[in-house]
């Protein structure tokens, strides 16, 4: 319940400033920003990102992992927008060096149980995605490590974004259009993109809004 | 010199055989939403799709649960295996991470080619468009397959509900979704091949001769669609 009603307060205020910008917004005369509680991939992730259950198993380490992402639980969905803007990364916590040196040892130890949803909870496993950020050589094992582990234990939302920032970062296009930069005008541009025909059917499945939609957030500055 | 139009006349025979078992699956007549006719989908939700204006055949990973055999097993098994439809089923279950569907036109594949276009749609764990053989009535299979998740080609085995890593592909090859490739596999005795347009990706040698069924392979949340799936069988 204290979920439902947090995404009805998130809700309201995003519905707000996301219409005021798809006002705005050149091109996107008939796609609206607005972001209810309604939509089917804010749906999608408050169910993955909701923690209420409390049935994670090592409660120290999510702990540390949040401090160090510099983010506190519960989440509020949607949690991941699935816009990226190249140096707008969010500020993390005093800690993040720290545990991201624990971080690159626990993947390289064989075997290792990595933080996964049911070991830290949905909370923790997004607090590991911002920190992988952190070092670019570590993100591969990560991206890895999230994948293998399966869409019951990593957020598909947070994936996804993290495959598109890599694919970048190895000098590949992005496959889901999360990914943007600042242009010399100051206008957010689309990161190169390949297969952007099917680009709707990969983000549903990631619990990502429609293409349309997170063009006109990003432009709004999501 | 009177030898030479006999040799011609013998290898346009030749030819004219080859080319009169060469199978060739193409979706056009198949009904958009629904199953396929000519394969059998025994893991994963298979369905006819569009793609532009051609008819495809789609492993729709957004549908896929773990564990879970796509619907009609047993009638499907029946059809393929009669009396021993149960052991086959107990194998596919085992093997519920990886969609499969059994090509329902030819019973036994030993010797030739088998080639399958695809396109890679999505999938966030995986993206795997892989071509099914031997497929023996107790359920154990070999697949030869790409993953775009790994850019690379892999042969892998599947017996009594394990599934073994065989040989990869020394070479690399990085795929952009959206676009259309060609897998093959040619196998001659226990020689085995392996093709990604056109080139040379996998060679191995089986420890016995392939006999069995032939098909297509995915792997758990893979978004691919498959097309012009041809199949040369050669004798032995």
């Amino acid at each position: 319940m204290r979920f439902t009603r947090q995404l009805s307060v998130l809700a309201a205020l995003a519905v707000l400033p996301a219409l005021a910008a798809a006002q705005r917004a050149k091109g996107a005369k008939s796609v609206s920003c607005a972001v209810r509680a309604t939509d089917a991939w804010v749906k999608r992730q408050a169910e993955w990102f909701d923690d209420s259950k409390h049935d994670w198993t090592n409660d120290t380490l999510r702990t540390a992992l949040l401090q160090a992402a510099g983010i506190a639980a519960p989440l509020q969905a949607p949690v991941q927008f699935g816009v990226q803007v190249a140096g707008r990364e969010p500020a993390l916590g005093p800690t993040a060096d720290k545990m991201v040196a624990e971080l690159e040892k626990l993947a390289a130890a064989r075997g290792s149980t990595w933080p996964t949803k049911s070991v830290v909870g949905a909370a923790g496993t997004h607090a590991v995605y911002l920190l992988a950020q952190r070092d670019t050589g570590f993100a591969r094992a990560v991206l890895h490590r999230m994948m293998e582990a399966g869409p019951a234990e990593s957020p598909a939302v947070d994936v996804a974004t993290f495959e598109d920032h890599l694919r970048l970062v190895w000098g590949r296009k992005q496959i889901y259009g999360t990914q943007f930069h600042v242009g010399d005008n100051g206008k957010i541009v689309l990161a190169p993109m390949e297969d952007s025909a099917h680009a709707d059917l990969r983000r549903e499945d990631a619990a990502l809004p429609p293409f349309k939609v997170g063009l006109c957030l990003a432009n709004s500055g999501k | 010199m009177r030898e030479r139009p006999l040799v011609l006349l013998a290898l346009l025979c030749l030819a004219g055989t080859l080319s009169a078992q060469t199978k060739k699956v193409t979706f056009a007549g198949e009904t958009p939403g629904h199953e396929p006719k000519s394969f059998a989908p025994m893991v994963g939700s298979w369905v006819i799709s569009k793609d532009g204006p051609r008819n495809v055949l789609f492993i729709d990973g957004r549908v896929w649960k773990r564990g879970q055999p796509a619907g009609g097993l047993a009638d499907k098994a029946r059809a393929l295996y009669g009396a021993r439809n149960e052991e086959f089923i107990e194998s596919v279950k085992a093997f519920a991470y990886f969609p499969i569907a059994v090509y329902k036109g030819l019973d036994d594949f030993e010797n030739g080619d088998v080639s399958v276009r695809f396109q890679m749609v999505g999938g966030a764990l995986d993206r795997c468009a892989g071509i099914l053989f031997n497929v023996k009535p107790n359920g154990d299979y070999l697949t030869v397959r790409y993953n775009g998740t790994e850019d690379n080609v892999v042969l892998w085995t599947f017996n009594k509900g394990v599934r073994k890593f065989v040989k990869r592909a020394p070479d690399l090859a990085a795929l952009e979704l959206g676009t259309w490739h060609t897998l093959k596999i040619s196998v001659h005795g226990t020689a085995l091949t392996g093709y990604l347009d056109d080139k040379l990706m996998l060679e191995y040698t089986l420890p016995e001769p392939v006999s069995g069924m032939i098909g297509v392979w995915s792997k758990t949340d893979s978004m691919i669609e498959f097309d012009d799936f041809t199949v040369t069988p050669t004798a032995k």
